[in-house]
């Protein structure tokens, strides 16, 4: 029998050492744990579509530079931090001292904070579905701590901008923690994008703690390059009352991965998990989301939309466990999937688990075609058929696009999608 | 300005047309009765262009101009109005974009500048006053939710909006209560002039009271088997299609 294949050993050796002391002996313990860390294959369950689009040379062990010039210099409606590589850019980063919020950088801690930290990190994933969190877990150089305390509003999005620099072959990893504390209120935005061409990889983890009453919400917008691989995780743990909502949005890459992990833990907390992802040439993107019903009377709505073209391949694995104490737990699944091309593949699992006896659970999924009876009403309105491909594929993620709080993503997003459907529809 | 000869179409290689001959000359109104099944919508969805259907053989112009090797947007940018039986809901696209797309489109074709969004705002405003819906409406996905009568209003307003020179009329007063039947008998009116043809299919002579066609053809098996002036419309109300010697197709 041939043995699985395994993480090389290149992948174990951070080489930043400019966090605080915990952080550091955190980050070695992980990488003595990951020595012997299979990779997935196509019978690793949560990865069987996905593990073929997986490589990870040992050249791309390498972390890349935390010195780079940033590419990018977005004006964002809001407070803004710049991580190049996983490293905070304290000189590409504006947000003000604020009452009850801190915002600062992993490096930045001193032992104490850094000690307290390292209790957290990790919290709230479950690492046996989100594998590569560990490895992230081990490599980590830096990273984002947000800490709301009670009652404390962000008046304004915070925009995490994570530029991968792809110049030569290597990997970043960076790395949130937004500890919310009860009734505190944030929008956080992550925008994934890379400059430069070599074959690089992303890996990142992303942990919320919500307190009781507390609402936040996440935008996930990954527009990373051509030849950026990228498995990222979300780790969202909720107590009673509190409130989470996501949207993500996705271009395909050579690799994409998400997984998405929510636990209500608290009762009456709730929800809303939205995605949208676009895919086209030989590209893949892969979702897996979990959310766990742990406490009684929690909501969860769960909307995603993949769109395929030419000989893409879009993944959807939505998991909805609702243990055994959620009674009167509401969760709703929706997974709609547009094939724009017969080459293109579309995977869509939803997976219920459900132990209470008194919930509402409906999910749904479909994959379809454009429908050529409105694809004839349009054009003959003397809409020429290219436009009325965009309108029908539009159509498709209006509602979840429109539903994005913040109008720069959406326009960023937007820009984004047209250059897509210049790409895909091409003139008659 | 429209000449259809001997014209036949199948769909899924059953023959549904079995030979139309129609000729419609500017600023005429035409209008086609007949059976359940006869082929009614099925001539329409051909003129404008639905490859659903095939054509076998046949010719149709519009102006002299081949009709038939024409995409459906050309034929609509060449003055073609269809409007449908069953106008199709497209829910996330809005009726406003849905119509200001089409127009702009229109526009283009003629070489004028594209509407923006305020000026259209203003003229789709008083196109929706004119066949008494609501503005509201305009916001809505396209006829999404509509009830039947409010997808007809909304067919004409399209064809008020695009100005076509030919426009087809699938049964635009079936499913109309007797005020929304005004309403949309009057936009039809308005749409008659001396440069444009009108083709209605109909099943009821109440429409011609408030349409009145120059002339009335009965459409049974694919064929056009009898043709006249309106009072004919009046005599097949009278005695049925049987009085043609022919069964309502639907029910044998
Ligand atoms: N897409 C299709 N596939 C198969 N048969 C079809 C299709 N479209 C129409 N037909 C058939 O063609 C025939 C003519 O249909 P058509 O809709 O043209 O009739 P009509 O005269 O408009 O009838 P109505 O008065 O009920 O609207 C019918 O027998 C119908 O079943
Ligand atoms: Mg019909």
């Amino acid at each position: 029998m041939k043995s699985a294949p395994m993480l090389s050993s290149a992948f174990l050796h951070p080489a930043g050492q400019s966090l605080p002391q915990p952080l550091l002996a955190l980050r070695k313990d992980r990488a003595s744990a990951l020595v012997d860390m299979p990779l997935p294959t196509r019978k690793t369950e949560n990865w069987k579509y996905s593990s073929k689009y997986l490589k990870l040379a040992d050249d791309m062990a390498i972390s890349l530079p935390a010195d780079g010039t940033v590419g990018s210099s977005l004006a964002v409606p809001g407070y803004k931090v710049v991580f190049l590589n996983g490293v905070m850019i304290p000189e590409a980063s504006e947000y003000p001292d604020l009452d009850g919020i801190l915002i600062q950088s992993f490096s930045d801690l001193d032992d104490e904070q850094g000690q307290a930290l390292a209790e957290q990190l990790g919290r709230t994933l479950n690492h046996d579905q989100a594998q590569f969190a560990r490895l992230n877990g081990a490599r980590f150089e830096d990273g984002l701590l947000v800490r709301l305390k009670p009652g404390a509003v962000l008046d304004q999005p915070l925009f995490v901008i994570h530029e991968t620099t792809a110049d030569a072959s290597g990997s970043a990893y960076p790395r949130i923690l937004v500890e919310a504390g009860a009734n505190s209120q944030m929008t956080l935005v992550e925008e994934y994008i890379s400059q430069g061409e070599s074959a690089a990889f992303t890996n990142t983890v992303t942990e919320f703690t919500l307190a009781e009453g507390a609402n936040i919400t996440n935008i996930r917008l990954n527009m990373e390059g051509e030849n950026v691989q990228h498995i990222g995780a979300t780790g969202v743990v909720q107590q009673r009352s509190s409130r989470f909502e996501s949207h993500c949005v996705g271009f395909g890459g050579p690799l994409r991965r998400h997984d998405l992990q929510v636990r209500l833990e608290g009762e009456g907390a709730e929800c809303k998990l939205n995605g949208v992802v676009v895919t086209q040439g030989k590209q893949h993107y892969d979702n897996h989301t979990c959310i766990e019903h742990i406490a009684a009377h929690c909501n969860s709505e769960e909307t995603y939309r993949n769109i395929a073209a030419d000989q893409s391949h879009a993944v959807f694995n939505g998991r909805i466990h609702i243990h055994q104490d959620a009674q009167q737990s509401n969760a709703n699944m929706n997974n709609k999937n547009l094939l724009l091309s017969n080459g293109a593949e579309i995977d869509t699992k939803p997976e219920l688990e459900i132990y209470a006896d008194d919930v509402k659970c409906a999910h749904g999924a479909t994959i379809g075609q454009l429908d050529e009876t409105s694809l004839f009403y349009l054009v003959s309105r003397g809409i020429d058929r290219r436009q009325a491909n965009v309108l029908l594929t539009m159509a498709f993620i209006n509602e979840l696009m429109q539903q994005i709080p913040v109008e720069a993503v959406r326009e960023t997003a937007q820009t984004r999608l047209n250059e897509f459907f210049e790409q895909t529809f091409q003139e008659a | 300005m429209l000449s259809i000869k001997n014209l036949h179409a199948s769909v899924e290689d059953k023959e549904i047309l079995k030979g139309i001959n129609l000729e419609i000359k500017p600023g005429e109104v035409h209008a086609i009765m007949g059976p359940n099944g006869s082929g009614k919508s099925t001539l329409s969805q051909v003129l404008a262009g639905n490859e659903a259907f095939e054509v076998t053989s046949g010719e149709v112009t519009l102006n002299g101009e081949n009709l038939l090797d024409q995409e459906t947007e050309e034929r609509a940018r060449n003055g073609v109005f269809l409007a449908f039986q069953y106008p199709v809901e497209i829910p996330g696209v809005s009726n406003l974009q849905f119509l200001r797309t089409a127009v702009n489109a229109m526009r283009k074709h003629k070489g004028e500048e594209d509407m923006n969004a305020a000026e259209f705002m203003k003229l789709a405003k008083e196109v929706s006053k004119q066949v008494d819906l609501d503005p509201a409406f305009l916001k809505r996905g396209v006829n999404e939710g509509f009830s039947g009568g409010e997808k007809k209003r909304n067919e004409i307003m399209q064809a008020l909006l695009l100005q076509p020179k030919l426009a087809i009329l699938d049964e635009t007063d079936s499913g109309l209560d007797i005020d929304a039947l005004k309403v949309v008998s009057d936009g039809v009116n308005a749409l008659r002039s001396e440069d444009r043809a009108i083709l209605m299919v109909t099943h009821y002579q109440r429409l011609l009271n408030h349409i009145v066609p120059d002339y009335v053809h009965v459409l049974a098996g694919g064929r056009i088997i009898k043709s006249g002036g309106r009072e004919l419309a009046l005599e097949l109300e009278e005695k049925g299609y049987g009085w043609l010697g022919i069964k309502d197709e639907a029910s044998n």
